[in-house]
Protein backbone atom coordinates (compact mmCIF):
# COMPACT_ATOMS: atom_id res chain seq x y z
CA UNK A 1 0.00 0.00 0.00
CA UNK A 2 1.41 3.43 -0.89
CA UNK A 3 2.28 5.65 2.06
CA UNK A 4 -0.58 8.06 2.77
CA UNK A 5 0.27 11.77 2.49
CA UNK A 6 3.58 11.11 0.79
CA UNK A 7 4.10 12.83 -2.56
CA UNK A 8 6.66 11.33 -4.90
CA UNK A 9 8.61 13.64 -7.16
CA UNK A 10 9.55 11.18 -9.92
CA UNK A 11 13.31 11.24 -10.29
CA UNK A 12 13.87 9.54 -13.66
CA UNK A 13 14.34 12.54 -15.94
CA UNK A 14 17.75 13.40 -14.56
CA UNK A 15 20.93 13.66 -16.60
CA UNK A 16 22.96 12.05 -13.80
CA UNK A 17 20.96 8.80 -14.14
CA UNK A 18 23.10 6.81 -16.61
CA UNK A 19 20.18 5.34 -18.61
CA UNK A 20 18.57 8.78 -18.91
CA UNK A 21 21.89 10.38 -19.80
CA UNK A 22 21.88 8.21 -22.92
CA UNK A 23 18.50 9.64 -23.97
CA UNK A 24 19.84 13.16 -23.50
CA UNK A 25 23.02 12.44 -25.42
CA UNK A 26 21.03 10.90 -28.27
CA UNK A 27 18.54 13.81 -28.12
CA UNK A 28 15.85 11.13 -27.78
CA UNK A 29 13.00 13.38 -26.71
CA UNK A 30 10.43 10.62 -27.23
CA UNK A 31 12.37 8.39 -24.81
CA UNK A 32 12.40 11.18 -22.24
CA UNK A 33 8.70 11.83 -22.68
CA UNK A 34 8.04 8.13 -22.12
CA UNK A 35 9.81 8.42 -18.77
CA UNK A 36 7.40 11.21 -17.88
CA UNK A 37 4.39 9.13 -18.89
CA UNK A 38 5.59 6.04 -17.00
CA UNK A 39 6.10 8.06 -13.83
CA UNK A 40 2.75 9.82 -14.18
CA UNK A 41 0.97 6.48 -14.55
CA UNK A 42 3.13 4.99 -11.78
CA UNK A 43 1.84 7.48 -9.24
CA UNK A 44 4.30 10.36 -9.20
CA UNK A 45 2.80 13.60 -7.86
CA UNK A 46 5.40 15.72 -9.67
CA UNK A 47 7.80 14.99 -12.52
CA UNK A 48 11.38 16.13 -11.93
CA UNK A 49 13.19 17.66 -14.89
CA UNK A 50 16.98 17.82 -14.58
CA UNK A 51 18.86 18.28 -17.84
CA UNK A 52 22.34 18.53 -16.30
CA UNK A 53 24.59 21.27 -17.61
CA UNK A 54 22.76 22.11 -20.79
CA UNK A 55 21.27 25.44 -21.80
CA UNK A 56 18.29 27.25 -20.36
CA UNK A 57 16.67 27.01 -23.78
CA UNK A 58 17.01 23.25 -23.72
CA UNK A 59 15.50 23.04 -20.24
CA UNK A 60 12.62 25.26 -21.37
CA UNK A 61 12.01 22.97 -24.34
CA UNK A 62 12.08 19.90 -22.05
CA UNK A 63 9.53 21.56 -19.77
CA UNK A 64 7.22 22.09 -22.75
CA UNK A 65 7.79 18.59 -24.09
CA UNK A 66 7.14 16.92 -20.73
CA UNK A 67 4.04 19.02 -20.14
CA UNK A 68 2.76 17.94 -23.55
CA UNK A 69 2.42 14.39 -22.23
CA UNK A 70 1.52 14.88 -18.57
CA UNK A 71 -0.80 17.08 -16.57
CA UNK A 72 1.26 16.50 -13.44
CA UNK A 73 3.13 19.56 -12.16
CA UNK A 74 6.91 19.59 -12.63
CA UNK A 75 9.93 20.02 -10.39
CA UNK A 76 12.46 22.19 -12.19
CA UNK A 77 15.75 20.83 -10.99
CA UNK A 78 18.87 22.89 -11.51
CA UNK A 79 21.06 24.93 -9.20
CA UNK A 80 21.71 27.38 -12.05
CA UNK A 81 19.64 30.59 -11.65
CA UNK A 82 19.56 31.42 -15.37
CA UNK A 83 18.44 27.91 -16.29
CA UNK A 84 15.83 27.97 -13.52
CA UNK A 85 14.46 31.19 -14.97
CA UNK A 86 14.16 29.69 -18.44
CA UNK A 87 12.45 26.58 -17.04
CA UNK A 88 9.98 28.62 -14.98
CA UNK A 89 9.12 30.88 -17.90
CA UNK A 90 8.31 27.85 -20.03
CA UNK A 91 6.11 26.24 -17.38
CA UNK A 92 2.38 26.24 -18.05
CA UNK A 93 0.53 26.06 -14.75
CA UNK A 94 -2.89 25.83 -16.43
CA UNK A 95 -1.75 22.59 -18.04
CA UNK A 96 -0.97 21.29 -14.54
CA UNK A 97 -4.45 22.08 -13.25
CA UNK A 98 -3.26 25.39 -11.80
CA UNK A 99 -0.55 23.77 -9.70
CA UNK A 100 2.69 25.69 -9.33
CA UNK A 101 6.00 23.97 -10.06
CA UNK A 102 8.60 22.98 -7.50
CA UNK A 103 11.98 24.70 -7.84
CA UNK A 104 14.84 22.42 -6.79
CA UNK A 105 16.73 24.02 -5.17
CA UNK A 106 17.62 27.25 -3.40
CA UNK A 107 20.40 27.33 -0.83
CA UNK A 108 22.08 30.13 1.09
CA UNK A 109 24.74 29.98 -1.59
CA UNK A 110 22.25 31.08 -4.25
CA UNK A 111 19.63 33.24 -2.55
CA UNK A 112 19.15 35.32 -5.69
CA UNK A 113 16.95 32.50 -6.97
CA UNK A 114 14.14 33.79 -4.74
CA UNK A 115 13.85 36.71 -7.17
CA UNK A 116 12.47 34.26 -9.75
CA UNK A 117 9.29 34.04 -7.69
CA UNK A 118 8.09 37.21 -9.42
CA UNK A 119 8.27 35.47 -12.79
CA UNK A 120 6.36 32.36 -11.78
CA UNK A 121 5.26 31.40 -8.27
CA UNK A 122 6.77 28.10 -7.16
CA UNK A 123 7.28 25.83 -4.18
CA UNK A 124 10.97 26.15 -3.37
CA UNK A 125 13.04 23.25 -2.14
CA UNK A 126 15.26 24.88 0.48
CA UNK A 127 18.52 23.02 0.80
CA UNK A 128 19.57 23.04 4.44
CA UNK A 129 22.77 21.00 4.19
CA UNK A 130 24.98 23.98 3.49
CA UNK A 131 25.16 27.51 4.83
CA UNK A 132 26.78 30.77 3.99
CA UNK A 133 29.21 31.96 6.61
CA UNK A 134 31.51 34.95 6.27
CA UNK A 135 30.95 34.93 2.54
CA UNK A 136 31.86 31.27 2.06
CA UNK A 137 29.85 28.07 1.72
CA UNK A 138 30.15 25.63 4.60
CA UNK A 139 28.71 22.13 4.96
CA UNK A 140 26.39 21.66 7.94
CA UNK A 141 27.40 18.79 10.19
CA UNK A 142 25.01 18.96 13.13
CA UNK A 143 21.24 18.75 13.43
CA UNK A 144 21.21 22.21 14.99
CA UNK A 145 23.14 23.70 12.04
CA UNK A 146 20.76 22.12 9.51
CA UNK A 147 17.75 23.29 11.48
CA UNK A 148 19.07 26.85 11.86
CA UNK A 149 19.80 27.04 8.14
CA UNK A 150 16.28 25.77 7.37
CA UNK A 151 14.82 28.42 9.64
CA UNK A 152 16.82 31.22 7.99
CA UNK A 153 15.80 29.99 4.55
CA UNK A 154 12.08 29.86 5.43
CA UNK A 155 12.33 33.41 6.81
CA UNK A 156 14.08 34.54 3.61
CA UNK A 157 11.31 32.90 1.58
CA UNK A 158 8.70 34.79 3.61
CA UNK A 159 10.40 38.08 2.71
CA UNK A 160 9.78 37.21 -0.92
CA UNK A 161 6.14 36.50 -0.26
CA UNK A 162 6.43 32.71 -0.08
CA UNK A 163 4.37 31.36 2.84
CA UNK A 164 5.78 28.68 5.11
CA UNK A 165 3.34 26.03 3.89
CA UNK A 166 4.62 26.51 0.36
CA UNK A 167 8.24 25.78 1.37
CA UNK A 168 9.87 22.37 1.18
CA UNK A 169 12.92 21.92 3.38
CA UNK A 170 15.55 19.43 2.19
CA UNK A 171 17.59 18.44 5.26
CA UNK A 172 19.82 16.35 2.92
CA UNK A 173 20.11 12.61 3.15
CA UNK A 174 23.52 10.93 2.78
CA UNK A 175 24.35 7.37 1.84
CA UNK A 176 24.01 5.15 4.89
CA UNK A 177 26.71 2.86 3.47
CA UNK A 178 29.35 5.59 3.83
CA UNK A 179 28.07 7.06 7.07
CA UNK A 180 31.12 7.05 9.32
CA UNK A 181 30.62 10.52 10.74
CA UNK A 182 27.12 10.62 12.16
CA UNK A 183 25.20 11.94 9.15
CA UNK A 184 22.13 9.80 9.75
CA UNK A 185 21.99 10.98 13.36
CA UNK A 186 22.29 14.54 12.11
CA UNK A 187 19.49 14.04 9.58
CA UNK A 188 17.02 12.49 12.00
CA UNK A 189 17.86 15.13 14.61
CA UNK A 190 17.29 17.92 12.10
CA UNK A 191 13.94 16.48 11.00
CA UNK A 192 12.88 16.29 14.63
CA UNK A 193 13.90 19.92 15.31
CA UNK A 194 12.16 21.21 12.18
CA UNK A 195 9.01 19.23 12.98
CA UNK A 196 9.00 20.48 16.56
CA UNK A 197 9.28 24.21 15.80
CA UNK A 198 5.92 26.00 15.81
CA UNK A 199 7.33 28.72 13.56
CA UNK A 200 7.78 26.04 10.90
CA UNK A 201 4.30 24.61 11.30
CA UNK A 202 2.95 23.53 7.91
CA UNK A 203 6.34 23.42 6.22
CA UNK A 204 7.02 20.47 3.91
CA UNK A 205 10.10 18.28 3.94
CA UNK A 206 11.75 16.27 1.20
CA UNK A 207 14.90 14.26 0.56
CA UNK A 208 16.47 12.66 -2.49
CA UNK A 209 15.66 9.20 -1.21
CA UNK A 210 17.65 7.09 -3.66
CA UNK A 211 20.82 8.71 -2.36
CA UNK A 212 20.27 6.93 0.96
CA UNK A 213 20.95 3.47 -0.40
CA UNK A 214 23.58 4.08 -3.09
CA UNK A 215 26.90 2.32 -2.50
CA UNK A 216 25.46 -0.89 -1.10
CA UNK A 217 24.86 -4.09 -3.09
CA UNK A 218 21.40 -4.32 -4.65
CA UNK A 219 20.50 -7.71 -3.15
CA UNK A 220 20.74 -9.55 0.11
CA UNK A 221 22.03 -13.16 0.09
CA UNK A 222 18.49 -14.57 -0.09
CA UNK A 223 17.99 -12.64 -3.32
CA UNK A 224 15.64 -10.08 -1.80
CA UNK A 225 16.29 -6.40 -2.61
CA UNK A 226 18.41 -4.53 -0.08
CA UNK A 227 17.84 -0.93 -1.06
CA UNK A 228 14.09 -0.31 -1.17
CA UNK A 229 13.47 -1.74 2.33
CA UNK A 230 16.09 0.61 3.78
CA UNK A 231 14.42 3.53 2.02
CA UNK A 232 11.02 2.41 3.31
CA UNK A 233 12.47 2.05 6.80
CA UNK A 234 13.71 5.62 6.65
CA UNK A 235 10.25 6.79 5.57
CA UNK A 236 8.63 4.80 8.37
CA UNK A 237 10.72 6.89 10.76
CA UNK A 238 10.52 10.24 8.97
CA UNK A 239 6.95 10.47 7.63
CA UNK A 240 5.43 10.76 11.12
CA UNK A 241 7.84 13.66 11.70
CA UNK A 242 6.59 15.63 8.70
CA UNK A 243 8.52 14.21 5.76
CA UNK A 244 5.79 14.47 3.11
CA UNK A 245 7.73 14.60 -0.18
CA UNK A 246 10.51 12.51 -1.64
CA UNK A 247 12.42 12.72 -4.86
CA UNK A 248 12.37 9.07 -5.70
CA UNK A 249 11.33 6.21 -7.89
CA UNK A 250 7.74 5.14 -8.52
CA UNK A 251 9.07 1.63 -9.11
CA UNK A 252 10.39 1.23 -5.59
CA UNK A 253 6.93 0.85 -3.98
CA UNK A 254 7.77 2.60 -0.73
CA UNK A 255 5.77 1.35 2.23
CA UNK A 256 5.55 1.69 5.98
CA UNK A 257 7.36 -1.24 7.61
CA UNK A 258 6.64 -3.21 10.75
CA UNK A 259 9.08 -2.58 13.62
CA UNK A 260 10.55 -6.09 13.33
CA UNK A 261 11.39 -5.81 9.62
CA UNK A 262 15.17 -6.38 9.21
CA UNK A 263 15.63 -2.97 7.56
CA UNK A 264 13.77 -1.28 10.44
CA UNK A 265 15.84 -3.09 13.02
CA UNK A 266 18.97 -2.08 11.11
CA UNK A 267 18.13 1.63 11.06
CA UNK A 268 17.00 1.55 14.68
CA UNK A 269 20.35 0.07 15.57
CA UNK A 270 22.19 2.63 13.43
CA UNK A 271 20.65 5.40 15.51
CA UNK A 272 22.17 3.83 18.61
CA UNK A 273 25.60 3.35 17.04
CA UNK A 274 28.40 5.73 16.17
CA UNK A 275 31.24 6.07 13.70
CA UNK A 276 32.18 2.98 11.74
CA UNK A 277 29.78 0.82 13.72
CA UNK A 278 26.98 2.32 11.63
CA UNK A 279 28.35 1.07 8.31
CA UNK A 280 29.28 -2.24 9.89
CA UNK A 281 25.67 -2.65 10.99
CA UNK A 282 24.51 -1.85 7.47
CA UNK A 283 27.00 -4.40 6.17
CA UNK A 284 25.52 -6.96 8.52
CA UNK A 285 22.06 -6.14 7.13
CA UNK A 286 23.01 -6.78 3.52
CA UNK A 287 25.30 -9.76 4.09
CA UNK A 288 22.95 -11.76 6.34
CA UNK B 1 54.95 -15.89 13.73
CA UNK B 2 52.74 -13.50 11.82
CA UNK B 3 53.27 -13.22 8.14
CA UNK B 4 52.94 -10.45 5.63
CA UNK B 5 50.29 -12.30 3.68
CA UNK B 6 48.20 -12.70 6.83
CA UNK B 7 48.52 -8.95 7.33
CA UNK B 8 47.43 -8.27 3.74
CA UNK B 9 44.40 -10.52 4.24
CA UNK B 10 43.47 -8.87 7.54
CA UNK B 11 43.66 -5.40 5.92
CA UNK B 12 41.60 -6.51 2.97
CA UNK B 13 38.96 -7.95 5.31
CA UNK B 14 39.03 -4.77 7.39
CA UNK B 15 39.92 -6.67 10.57
CA UNK B 16 41.67 -3.78 12.24
CA UNK B 17 42.48 -5.48 15.52
CA UNK B 18 44.00 -8.47 13.78
CA UNK B 19 45.86 -6.19 11.40
CA UNK B 20 47.32 -4.15 14.25
CA UNK B 21 48.34 -7.26 16.17
CA UNK B 22 49.98 -8.68 13.04
CA UNK B 23 51.83 -5.42 12.44
CA UNK B 24 53.16 -5.42 15.99
CA UNK B 25 54.07 -9.10 15.62
CA UNK B 26 56.03 -8.43 12.44
CA UNK B 27 57.88 -5.56 14.10
CA UNK B 28 58.71 -7.86 17.01
CA UNK B 29 60.13 -10.34 14.54
CA UNK B 30 62.49 -7.63 13.37
CA UNK B 31 60.80 -6.79 10.11
CA UNK B 32 61.51 -3.31 8.73
CA UNK B 33 58.52 -0.90 8.87
CA UNK B 34 58.86 -0.05 5.19
CA UNK B 35 58.71 -3.73 4.24
CA UNK B 36 55.58 -4.14 6.33
CA UNK B 37 53.98 -1.23 4.47
CA UNK B 38 55.08 -2.31 1.03
CA UNK B 39 54.56 -6.06 1.38
CA UNK B 40 51.65 -6.16 3.84
CA UNK B 41 49.49 -3.06 3.75
CA UNK B 42 49.92 -2.12 0.09
CA UNK B 43 48.91 -5.56 -1.26
CA UNK B 44 45.95 -5.66 1.14
CA UNK B 45 44.60 -2.32 -0.07
CA UNK B 46 45.34 -3.14 -3.66
CA UNK B 47 43.36 -6.40 -3.38
CA UNK B 48 40.29 -4.67 -1.97
CA UNK B 49 40.63 -1.88 -4.53
CA UNK B 50 40.64 -4.42 -7.33
CA UNK B 51 37.48 -6.09 -5.99
CA UNK B 52 35.82 -2.68 -5.68
CA UNK B 53 36.68 -1.87 -9.28
CA UNK B 54 35.02 -5.15 -10.33
CA UNK B 55 31.91 -4.53 -8.21
CA UNK B 56 32.67 -7.54 -6.00
CA UNK B 57 32.74 -5.34 -2.90
CA UNK B 58 31.16 -1.96 -2.18
CA UNK B 59 32.01 1.32 -0.48
CA UNK B 60 31.45 0.03 3.10
CA UNK B 61 34.05 -2.74 2.60
CA UNK B 62 36.50 -0.20 1.18
CA UNK B 63 36.04 2.15 4.12
CA UNK B 64 36.44 -0.63 6.66
CA UNK B 65 39.61 -1.92 4.98
CA UNK B 66 41.01 1.59 4.78
CA UNK B 67 40.45 2.07 8.48
CA UNK B 68 42.45 -1.08 9.23
CA UNK B 69 45.24 0.14 6.96
CA UNK B 70 45.23 3.57 8.57
CA UNK B 71 45.49 2.15 12.07
CA UNK B 72 48.48 0.03 11.06
CA UNK B 73 50.01 3.09 9.46
CA UNK B 74 49.49 4.84 12.78
CA UNK B 75 51.88 2.32 14.32
CA UNK B 76 54.36 2.39 11.46
CA UNK B 77 54.50 6.06 10.54
CA UNK B 78 56.39 7.25 13.63
CA UNK B 79 58.94 4.48 13.05
CA UNK B 80 59.31 5.43 9.42
CA UNK B 81 59.71 9.08 10.38
CA UNK B 82 62.36 8.19 12.97
CA UNK B 83 64.28 6.28 10.33
CA UNK B 84 63.98 9.28 8.02
CA UNK B 85 61.98 7.32 5.49
CA UNK B 86 59.49 9.39 3.57
CA UNK B 87 57.01 8.14 1.01
CA UNK B 88 58.53 8.28 -2.45
CA UNK B 89 55.78 10.51 -3.79
CA UNK B 90 53.54 13.17 -2.29
CA UNK B 91 50.05 13.94 -3.56
CA UNK B 92 47.89 16.95 -2.71
CA UNK B 93 44.19 16.10 -2.93
CA UNK B 94 40.97 18.04 -2.55
CA UNK B 95 37.46 18.69 -3.83
CA UNK B 96 37.29 21.82 -5.96
CA UNK B 97 35.78 25.15 -4.99
CA UNK B 98 32.02 25.20 -4.50
CA UNK B 99 31.80 21.44 -4.12
CA UNK B 100 31.26 19.76 -0.76
CA UNK B 101 31.22 16.11 -1.83
CA UNK B 102 34.08 14.15 -0.32
CA UNK B 103 33.25 10.44 -0.13
CA UNK B 104 34.88 9.63 -3.48
CA UNK B 105 37.79 11.97 -2.84
CA UNK B 106 38.39 10.30 0.53
CA UNK B 107 38.41 6.86 -1.09
CA UNK B 108 41.02 8.01 -3.59
CA UNK B 109 43.09 9.50 -0.76
CA UNK B 110 42.84 6.26 1.23
CA UNK B 111 43.85 4.12 -1.73
CA UNK B 112 46.82 6.37 -2.45
CA UNK B 113 47.83 6.28 1.18
CA UNK B 114 47.43 2.54 1.03
CA UNK B 115 49.85 2.53 -1.91
CA UNK B 116 52.32 4.46 0.25
CA UNK B 117 51.90 7.91 -1.23
CA UNK B 118 52.30 10.84 1.14
CA UNK B 119 48.88 12.51 1.23
CA UNK B 120 48.04 16.16 1.87
CA UNK B 121 44.24 16.28 2.05
CA UNK B 122 42.89 19.82 1.72
CA UNK B 123 39.27 18.75 2.25
CA UNK B 124 36.35 20.15 0.26
CA UNK B 125 35.52 23.50 -1.35
CA UNK B 126 39.18 24.20 -2.00
CA UNK B 127 40.00 27.38 -3.95
CA UNK B 128 42.65 27.18 -6.72
CA UNK B 129 45.18 29.28 -4.81
CA UNK B 130 45.04 26.87 -1.89
CA UNK B 131 45.95 23.97 -4.18
CA UNK B 132 48.83 26.01 -5.59
CA UNK B 133 50.11 26.94 -2.11
CA UNK B 134 49.96 23.34 -0.90
CA UNK B 135 51.79 22.00 -3.97
CA UNK B 136 54.59 24.49 -3.31
CA UNK B 137 54.70 23.90 0.43
CA UNK B 138 54.85 20.12 0.16
CA UNK B 139 56.82 19.90 -3.05
CA UNK B 140 54.07 17.63 -4.34
CA UNK B 141 54.50 15.33 -7.30
CA UNK B 142 50.78 15.05 -7.90
CA UNK B 143 47.64 17.03 -7.36
CA UNK B 144 44.29 15.22 -7.41
CA UNK B 145 41.11 17.20 -8.04
CA UNK B 146 37.65 15.84 -7.37
CA UNK B 147 34.31 17.29 -8.54
CA UNK B 148 30.83 15.75 -8.24
CA UNK B 149 28.73 18.57 -9.61
CA UNK B 150 28.51 19.65 -13.21
CA UNK B 151 28.36 23.19 -11.84
CA UNK B 152 31.76 22.86 -10.18
CA UNK B 153 33.56 21.30 -13.14
CA UNK B 154 34.55 24.82 -14.31
CA UNK B 155 36.30 25.25 -10.94
CA UNK B 156 38.33 22.18 -11.85
CA UNK B 157 39.34 23.89 -15.06
CA UNK B 158 40.35 27.10 -13.30
CA UNK B 159 42.38 25.09 -10.78
CA UNK B 160 44.29 23.40 -13.59
CA UNK B 161 44.93 26.85 -15.08
CA UNK B 162 46.07 28.27 -11.76
CA UNK B 163 48.53 25.41 -11.27
CA UNK B 164 49.93 25.86 -14.78
CA UNK B 165 50.11 29.64 -14.46
CA UNK B 166 51.99 29.32 -11.16
CA UNK B 167 54.74 27.71 -13.21
CA UNK B 168 54.47 24.39 -11.37
CA UNK B 169 55.48 22.48 -14.46
CA UNK B 170 56.65 19.26 -12.83
CA UNK B 171 53.48 18.54 -10.85
CA UNK B 172 51.08 16.10 -12.49
CA UNK B 173 47.37 16.88 -12.32
CA UNK B 174 44.81 14.09 -11.94
CA UNK B 175 41.07 14.64 -12.10
CA UNK B 176 38.05 12.52 -11.23
CA UNK B 177 34.52 12.37 -9.83
CA UNK B 178 31.28 11.02 -11.29
CA UNK B 179 30.60 13.68 -13.97
CA UNK B 180 34.25 13.95 -15.07
CA UNK B 181 35.39 12.10 -18.19
CA UNK B 182 38.63 11.46 -20.05
CA UNK B 183 37.45 13.93 -22.69
CA UNK B 184 36.92 16.61 -20.09
CA UNK B 185 40.31 15.90 -18.58
CA UNK B 186 41.92 16.36 -22.01
CA UNK B 187 39.90 19.47 -22.67
CA UNK B 188 41.03 21.27 -19.51
CA UNK B 189 44.62 20.13 -19.90
CA UNK B 190 44.89 17.78 -16.91
CA UNK B 191 47.46 14.99 -17.06
CA UNK B 192 45.10 12.13 -16.37
CA UNK B 193 41.66 10.90 -15.38
CA UNK B 194 40.54 7.67 -13.84
CA UNK B 195 37.02 6.46 -13.12
CA UNK B 196 37.57 4.85 -9.72
CA UNK B 197 39.84 4.82 -6.70
CA UNK B 198 41.69 1.62 -7.60
CA UNK B 199 42.66 2.73 -11.09
CA UNK B 200 43.55 6.14 -9.61
CA UNK B 201 46.48 4.39 -7.90
CA UNK B 202 47.74 2.90 -11.17
CA UNK B 203 47.44 6.27 -12.85
CA UNK B 204 49.13 8.12 -9.98
CA UNK B 205 52.04 5.69 -10.02
CA UNK B 206 52.40 5.97 -13.78
CA UNK B 207 52.31 9.77 -13.71
CA UNK B 208 54.69 10.12 -10.77
CA UNK B 209 57.16 7.66 -12.30
CA UNK B 210 57.14 9.72 -15.49
CA UNK B 211 58.35 12.90 -13.77
C1 LIG C 1 26.53 11.83 -0.95
C2 LIG C 1 25.95 12.89 -1.83
C3 LIG C 1 25.76 14.16 -1.28
C4 LIG C 1 26.12 14.50 0.15
C5 LIG C 1 27.64 14.74 0.24
C6 LIG C 1 28.25 14.20 1.49
C7 LIG C 1 29.73 14.12 1.39
N1 LIG C 1 30.39 14.34 2.50
O1 LIG C 1 30.31 13.85 0.34
C8 LIG C 1 25.27 15.79 0.39
C9 LIG C 1 23.92 15.39 0.93
C10 LIG C 1 25.86 16.84 1.32
C11 LIG C 1 25.08 16.28 -1.05
C12 LIG C 1 24.78 17.58 -1.38
C13 LIG C 1 24.50 18.01 -2.67
N2 LIG C 1 24.41 17.23 -3.76
CO1 LIG C 1 24.97 15.39 -3.82
N3 LIG C 1 25.14 13.54 -3.99
C14 LIG C 1 25.60 12.61 -3.19
C15 LIG C 1 25.50 11.22 -3.86
C16 LIG C 1 24.30 10.51 -3.27
C17 LIG C 1 26.68 10.30 -3.74
C18 LIG C 1 28.04 10.86 -4.16
C19 LIG C 1 29.09 9.91 -3.70
O2 LIG C 1 29.63 10.06 -2.62
N4 LIG C 1 29.33 8.84 -4.47
C20 LIG C 1 30.19 7.72 -4.08
C21 LIG C 1 31.63 7.94 -4.43
C22 LIG C 1 32.46 6.75 -3.97
O3 LIG C 1 31.70 8.05 -5.84
P1 LIG C 1 32.44 9.25 -6.54
O4 LIG C 1 32.37 10.46 -5.73
O5 LIG C 1 32.02 9.30 -7.96
O6 LIG C 1 33.99 8.81 -6.50
C23 LIG C 1 34.55 7.74 -7.21
C24 LIG C 1 35.06 8.13 -8.60
O7 LIG C 1 34.33 9.17 -9.20
C25 LIG C 1 36.50 8.44 -8.39
N5 LIG C 1 36.90 9.80 -8.00
C26 LIG C 1 36.32 10.71 -7.22
N6 LIG C 1 37.08 11.79 -7.06
C27 LIG C 1 38.22 11.57 -7.74
C28 LIG C 1 39.35 12.35 -7.90
C29 LIG C 1 40.41 11.86 -8.69
C30 LIG C 1 41.62 12.69 -8.88
C31 LIG C 1 40.30 10.60 -9.32
C32 LIG C 1 41.37 10.11 -10.16
C33 LIG C 1 39.16 9.81 -9.13
C34 LIG C 1 38.13 10.30 -8.36
O8 LIG C 1 36.87 7.56 -7.36
C35 LIG C 1 35.79 7.37 -6.42
C36 LIG C 1 35.82 5.96 -5.90
O9 LIG C 1 35.85 4.98 -6.89
C37 LIG C 1 25.29 11.63 -5.37
C38 LIG C 1 24.35 10.72 -6.15
C39 LIG C 1 24.98 9.48 -6.65
N7 LIG C 1 24.20 8.45 -6.72
O10 LIG C 1 26.16 9.47 -6.99
C40 LIG C 1 24.69 13.03 -5.25
C41 LIG C 1 24.97 14.05 -6.35
C42 LIG C 1 26.44 14.03 -6.72
N8 LIG C 1 24.64 15.32 -5.69
C43 LIG C 1 24.02 16.15 -6.46
C44 LIG C 1 23.55 17.43 -6.06
C45 LIG C 1 22.78 18.22 -7.12
C46 LIG C 1 23.79 17.92 -4.78
C47 LIG C 1 23.33 19.28 -4.26
C48 LIG C 1 23.53 20.46 -5.20
C49 LIG C 1 21.89 19.09 -3.79
C50 LIG C 1 20.79 19.94 -4.37
N9 LIG C 1 19.75 19.29 -4.83
O11 LIG C 1 20.80 21.14 -4.36
C51 LIG C 1 24.18 19.43 -2.97
C52 LIG C 1 25.45 20.24 -3.26
C53 LIG C 1 26.39 20.39 -2.12
C54 LIG C 1 27.67 21.01 -2.61
N10 LIG C 1 27.77 22.33 -2.63
O12 LIG C 1 28.57 20.30 -2.99
C55 LIG C 1 23.84 15.59 -7.87
C56 LIG C 1 24.84 16.17 -8.86
C57 LIG C 1 24.22 16.43 -10.21
C58 LIG C 1 25.28 16.90 -11.13
N11 LIG C 1 25.78 16.01 -11.97
O13 LIG C 1 25.69 18.04 -11.07
C59 LIG C 1 24.00 14.05 -7.61
C60 LIG C 1 24.55 13.25 -8.79
C61 LIG C 1 22.60 13.57 -7.20
C62 LIG C 1 21.57 13.69 -8.31
N12 LIG C 1 21.23 12.60 -8.96
O14 LIG C 1 21.05 14.73 -8.61
N13 LIG C 1 25.24 15.26 -1.93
Amino acid sequence: MPIPNLTIIGESINDSVPSTHKFFEANDIAGLKNLAIAQDVGGAGYIDVNVGSRTGEFLAEMVRQVQSVTAKPLAIDTPDPAMSEAGLRAYDSARAGGKMPILNSISELRMEMFELYRIMPFMPILLASERMENGAGQPNHTAEEVYQTALRMVRAAAKHGIPVDQCIIDPAISPIGADTDGRFHCLMGAIRLIHGDSELKGVHMSVGLSNFSVMIPPKRPDGSPSKSPLESAFLTMAVPMGMDFVIGSVKRKYQLLEPDHPAMVCLDDCLKLEGFDVIMRVQEYYTN
Amino acid sequence: MSTLSELAIAVEAGKRNDAKALTLGLLDDGMQPLDIVEQGLVPGMSAIGEKFKNNEVFVPEMLIAARAMKECMGILEPLLAQAGIKPKYTAVIGTVQGDLHDIGKNLVAMMLKGANFGIVDLGTNVPPEKFVAAIKEHDAHLVCLSALLTTTMPAMKSTVQAVREAGLTSVKIMVGGAPVTQDYSDEIGADGYSPDAASAVDLATKLADSI
